[in-house]
């Protein structure tokens, strides 16, 4: 370990920086500190440092040579600090599009385990349709209870339930009457369809009456069912919500819910979606869920960007604290740091020919905002820039591992979704094959339960012409499961 | 571009995944172990510096064979970089390329999706996917999801059905 700054920081260059960028910066450091203009010995030890350096960075292969060397890059703002990985060093100068992935991590500079959690402001959106009717309904009450017991002094936990209409049955209050608003949980009647603006609304109204900016301020949505007729009208809301920074996370009970939907719903506010197959599976989801909110460190972060020119952002996923989909627009919202959990996020670019005279491609600029509800001054954002030096030779280059074994899994997923996007457009024959390679794989990686399922799903849309609810499901949120660190891989 | 070496899609440059079909397109060992695509393949055959002589390259555009001992019948393999063996059951939506059913497959315990051949820079893999009754090298059980590489002679039992794995090269 040195504490020598390394090249580019000595030339007061980015990582990326042209060969004709590098050449000033030597120059002018070089006119600077030349020994012809007699200065001090301190200045020649410099003079020969930057010599060393240009020496290094002017050869692109030395360069490369050197790069491979480095930590990878940290940019530091106050408390939060990003670290950027590529999929490659440099981008090959070819006429063809190519794809860069580039892996984000944003964590926190400062020991953060210590500090107090954020006191939490959450609604919890219960859905009592009829579908819900036995032992479903009784592990939701139970679940509820139990959270309603472990909350602190600061915290507030409001409770809608809904069904063809909403009703509060708990307010947001800091007043808790213990068993008397257990009382009023253990009186849920099941009955009704489902219609989730009604919950959902009533859930933001509660929330944004207690909403502190202090708080985590979060919804929590519980349904087994389909909603008709008005997710247009709840993805508004779910903008509104993310505006004022309010999270929702969704959870999926049983096989009938709309997955598509309530993962878009929990992506529009940086929260997570969650699917639960097996009655007994609620309480442990729904406290995980809770145990995350209690280690928030920083909340409500977002990047805004700009995709440059010639660059075109095709994918975008997060790896963690929770895994989903994003989308690929900006503001992205992408959740809570955890004190122990960092945010990353991986995209996937595609650039187009950087042309014959071009030494850099942009990807993409943008700013990364996040509030830290222990800090009462607002953070400084990060700005993020993303771009590859350009290169002569098509050389092979090893990609990180840690983009590697992302990408394993990710492909995985996305074969799960071409797989849907093929059922949807009738074509049944690749929609099939395609989810027997998905099991192949799956066997490979030794996930046998997963690859059955994949493998029954192949012939039941090749006799049924559709995926069954379950198995479909199923495959969906296994393979994004597979993303997960190994520890949450095996809960049962 | 680059073409999928499992299924031939032509992906865009810069893909570490065949987004068809899912499989690895790129080698991420350590780049000194690289030239030696056996170290890196096998990464439990590190240690082992007599295997690059005992597991011969294959000279681009060779043949490898199945001979299936009982039966004495040998099934040449066309062009392909991975390749399941396994057996068709009824009702069963499990397609391995290669189906073992016509040498008494479920006789002799071959499972549906058996063990999975790949060919990695010209060396021949066999990988065990987590069959029933195990995959056997020379008589020797192979871990399930661990690839092994095999040399021409090399004797495969799926179960208890033997194939002797034969490489002959092109022009013969």
């Amino acid at each position: 370990m040195t504490n020598k700054p390394d090249y580019y920081t000595l030339l007061g260059l980015q990582r990326d920086a042209s060969p004709e960028e590098i050449r000033q910066a030597y120059f002018s450091a070089a006119r600077r500190l030349h020994p012809d203009k007699g200065s001090s010995a301190q200045d020649t030890e410099k003079f020969l440092e930057i010599q060393a350096a240009y020496e290094v960075l002017r050869d692109p292969k030395k360069r490369a040579k050197y790069n491979a060397t480095l930590p990878p890059e940290k940019i530091e703002s106050g408390l939060i600090q990003q670290i950027v990985l590529y999929s490659r060093q440099s981008v090959p100068r070819m006429k063809e599009p190519q794809l860069v992935y580039a892996l984000i991590e944003f964590s926190t500079t400062i020991d953060s385990k210590a500090l107090p959690a954020p006191p939490l402001n959450l609604c919890l959106v219960l859905d009592r349709s009829t579908s819900m009717h036995g032992q479903n309904m009784d592990k939701v009450k139970a679940t509820a209870i139990q959270l309603l017991r472990r909350l602190r002094n600061s915290d507030t936990l409001s409770v809608v339930v809904f069904s063809d209409r909403a009703e509060t049955i708990i307010p947001a209050t800091h007043n808790i009457e213990l068993k008397k608003l257990e009382a009023r949980i253990q009186m849920l009647q099941t009955s009704g369809g489902t219609e989730i603006f009604q919950g959902l609304e009533s859930g933001y109204n509660e929330i944004h009456r207690g909403l502190e900016k202090s708080h985590v301020n979060h919804i929590i949505l519980l349904t087994d069912g389909r909603t008709y007729g008005d997710e247009e009208k709840c993805l508004e809301l779910a903008g509104k919500a993310a505006e004022a920074g309010i999270g929702i996370s969704g959870f999926g009970i049983g096989d009938e819910w709309n997955d598509d939907f309530l993962d878009k719903l929990a992506s529009l506010t940086g929260g997570s979606s969650l699917y639960i197959s097996r009655t007994r599976d609620i309480q442990p989801t729904l406290i995980e869920k809770f145990n995350k909110l209690w280690r928030v460190y920083a909340k409500e972060s977002m990047l805004e960007f700009k995709v440059s020119d010639g660059a075109d952002l095709r994918y975008a996923f997060r790896l963690q604290p929770e895994v989903g989909l994003l989308p690929v627009e900006s503001p992205l919202r992408l959740g809570p740091i955890l004190k122990d959990i960092d945010l990353k996020i991986l995209m996937e670019f595609m650039v187009q020919s950087p042309g014959s005279q071009a030494e850099k491609v942009r990807l993409l600029d943008g700013e990364f905002k996040v509030s830290i509800s222990s800090q009462p001054v607002p953070v400084q954002s990060v700005p993020l820039h993303l771009s590859r030096p350009v290169a002569d030779s098509t050389k092979l280059q090893t990609p990180p591992e840690e983009i590697m074994k992302a990408l394993s899994h990710l492909s995985l997923y996305r074969l799960q979704e071409q797989a849907r996007r093929e059922v949807a457009a009738g074509k049944y024959t690749q929609a099939s094959r395609r989810l027997q390679r998905l099991a192949t794989h799956l066997l490979e990686q030794g996930q046998k339960g997963l690859a059955r399922t994949a493998l029954l799903e192949a012939e039941n849309i090749q006799h049924q012409k559709k995926f069954t609810q379950g198995g479909e499901k199923h495959i969906k949120y296994g393979t994004r499961a597979l993303l997960l660190p190994k520890q949450e891989e095996d809960q049962p | 571009m680059i073409i999928c070496p499992s299924c031939q899609y032509k992906e865009i440059p810069g893909a570490l995944f065949c987004s068809q079909c899912g499989a690895q397109l790129v080698t991420t060992s350590d780049p000194d172990l690289q030239k030696d695509p056996m170290i890196e393949t096998g990464s439990n055959t590190k240690g082992k510096p007599n295997l690059k002589s005992t597991s011969p390259m294959m000279s681009a555009g060779a043949h490898i064979s199945l001979h299936l001992v009982e039966s004495g019948q040998i099934l040449p393999l066309a062009e392909w970089n991975e390749i399941s063996l396994g057996r068709v059951a009824e009702g069963q939506p499990i397609m391995p390329d290669i189906d073992l059913t016509p040498y008494k497959a479920y006789e002799n315990g071959v499972s549906r999706l058996h063990a999975l051949l790949k060919m990695v820079h010209n060396h021949v893999l066999i990988l065990d996917l987590g069959s029933s009754n195990g995959t056997y090298v020379n008589g020797n059980r192979l871990v399930p999801s661990v690839e092994h590489p095999l040399n021409h002679g090399d004797m495969i039992h799926l179960g208890k059905l033997k194939i002797q794995i034969l490489f002959s090269p092109e022009n013969k």
